[in-house]
């Protein structure tokens, strides 16, 4: 769910793109500048996948993947991320243009823990990666939300039954998004291993 | 002295009247866009319709904003828009609403857009219209209204009008992208970005991704009607999920093969960093003052709203 533009004191509006610049900045580093166009090229992949609805009941919920982004890119997440970011602020207003700091704070940082929960659990078997690609799509939920209440208590103390209902209404999707990842990450390491920094010499070995 | 809320209890029969208004409204709206806004049947059973929309398909024409330099264009905007969030009071929200709305007739778009913009933050405002009138804490002066038979539902004056500001603002700040981004090409618009310092690779890598999401959209819709002819419906179920989640994968390994192509492609091509640019911005006196506009209308704003006293909407 995206912070709409009018919702956060303009302070953590504006300190929010700030840390997020920052971070931006920090995660391109780590990226070799001639990649910087393959990053954005699977970015947009990654856009069309985060518009797939999956139905729960009578509604639907679209995937967030923040999860499956930190899983597939590591460090250069938090820049793939924030693309994605104002695009989606650019072409449909989810997410307001003065509150895109704010969005690509919450959705980054949890791609980037998901990330690294990931690589340093994942472990070589398939069972395992499964296990612990559930664990980094639900994290990356859920971290996500987490932050997203956060910035909405900054709001102050009338903004906490909001937080509150935000962080509840997000459960289901902690559930459906970790089941997805799970099953895109056995997919992955079946199919093309390499995008999920598995060597193939080691899946030679096993 | 502490102030007392004041508390207002209606017999619960009046709900009937709002809950039959917004019947009307819905059955009127329902109607209304059959009338006016034809568009193709929704199919039962379907996705909906999350086609990308292009950004810039009314450019070309000649308005206000279309005949304002970009990049002036872009920086008194942005100003406006973060002076526009920063309001705390309803009327002079409102009134920056007004300007914005004001500002499509003056850009000469369509309205299909700008509304559609509005529909895509009705989820989010909906939760907060909802949620914050019944968990905002009560303090002296409140209007509490409750209702007989359902006492414990609290109804609370203070919070709905903060939900409504935070409605009210958005849609005006959502109300002016349009006008912002639709009325240059995107490419123009983006050169503009690049000549106001934000680096280069970073507005390269907002046109590469705009323009492949296109491609990749593509890929996605044939995917899926794939997956139809072969029976697949989506439903709440463990199936369904471990389906969406291979033809995630699938999508993904695809995107990345093709990353992989148009990198080499482009690199062939002689790409180098920098796409050539052949657009030239002239900024003339009347762009500034265009500018000049906004910026004080911003600034106009946020002081009215810091200093002026609307007895009502203390």
């Amino acid at each position: 769910m995206h912070i709409s533009d009018g919702v956060l004191p303009t302070s953590v509006a504006v300190g929010t793109y700030a840390v997020s610049l920052a971070l931006a900045a920090w995660s391109a580093r780590r990226i070799h500048p001639e990649d910087l166009p393959k990053i954005a090229v699977v970015t947009s992949a990654f856009f069309v996948a985060s518009l797939v609805h999956v139905p729960l009941g009578p509604t639907s919920v679209h995937l967030i993947l923040s999860g499956l982004v930190g899983i597939m890119l590591g460090n250069s997440a938090f820049v793939s991320v924030a693309l994605g970011i104002v695009l989606h602020s650019l072409l449909f207003q989810f997410g307001g243009i003065t509150a895109i700091g704010a969005n690509a704070f919450l959705a980054g940082v949890p791609a980037l823990t998901a990330g690294w929960l990931f690589h340093s659990l994942k472990g070589g078997s398939l069972t395992r990666h499964v296990i612990v690609g559930a664990l980094a799509g639900g994290w990356g939920v859920f971290l996500a939300v987490g932050l997203l209440s956060l910035l909405l208590i900054s709001g102050g103390e009338d903004f906490f039954g909001v937080a509150l209902i935000a962080l509840y209404a997000h459960i289901p999707v902690v559930v459906i998004e970790s089941a997805v990842c799970a099953f895109t990450v056995s997919f992955l390491y079946k199919v093309k291993p390499q995008l999920l920094g598995v060597s193939t010499s080691s899946k030679a070995a096993e | 002295m502490k102030e007392q809320e004041i508390r207002v209890e209606l017999p619960l029969e009046i709900l009937l009247f709002p809950l039959g208004a917004l019947f009307a409204l819905w059955v009127t709206l329902k109607l209304g866009r059959r009338f006016f806004l034809p568009r193709e049947p929704v199919q039962r059973n379907m996705e909906p319709d999350w086609a990308i929309p292009t950004l810039d398909s009314q450019a070309g024409g000649h308005s206000f904003f279309h005949q304002w330099d970009p990049r002036i264009k872009l920086t008194a905007l942005i100003f406006f828009m973060f002076c526009a969030a920063s309001l705390h009071n309803l009327p002079w929200a409102l009134a920056a609403l007004l300007l914005s709305a004001l500002s499509i007739p003056a850009a000469r778009i369509h309205l299909h857009r700008p509304l559609s913009r509005l529909r895509a933050m009705v989820p989010f405002l909906a939760m907060f219209l909802v949620v914050m009138p019944l968990t905002v804490p009560q303090k002296g002066g409140d209007l509490i209204v409750t209702f007989s038979h359902l006492t414990f539902l609290q109804f609370n004056g203070r919070g709905f009008q903060l939900a409504l500001l935070i409605c009210v603002k958005a849609s005006a700040i959502a109300l002016l992208m349009e006008p912002m981004v639709a009325t240059a090409p995107f490419p123009k618009t983006v050169q503009a970005l690049a000549r106001l310092k934000v680096p280069l690779m970073v507005c390269q890598m907002i046109l590469l991704a705009h323009r492949y999401i296109f491609v990749f959209q593509h890929e996605a819709q044939r995917m899926r009607k794939g997956m139809r002819a072969r029976g697949f419906r989506k439903r709440t179920s463990l199936e369904t999920l471990r389906t969406l989640g291979n033809f995630l994968g699938m999508l993904l390994v695809r995107g990345f093969d093709r990353t992989t192509r148009v990198h080499e492609a482009m690199l062939a091509r002689g790409y180098t960093g920098a796409f050539p640019q052949k657009i030239h911005f002239q900024a003339r006196p009347g762009d500034w003052i265009k500018g000049l506009f906004w910026v004080a209308a911003g600034l106009g704003l946020l002081m009215a709203d810091r200093w002026v006293e609307w007895p009502l909407f203390s």
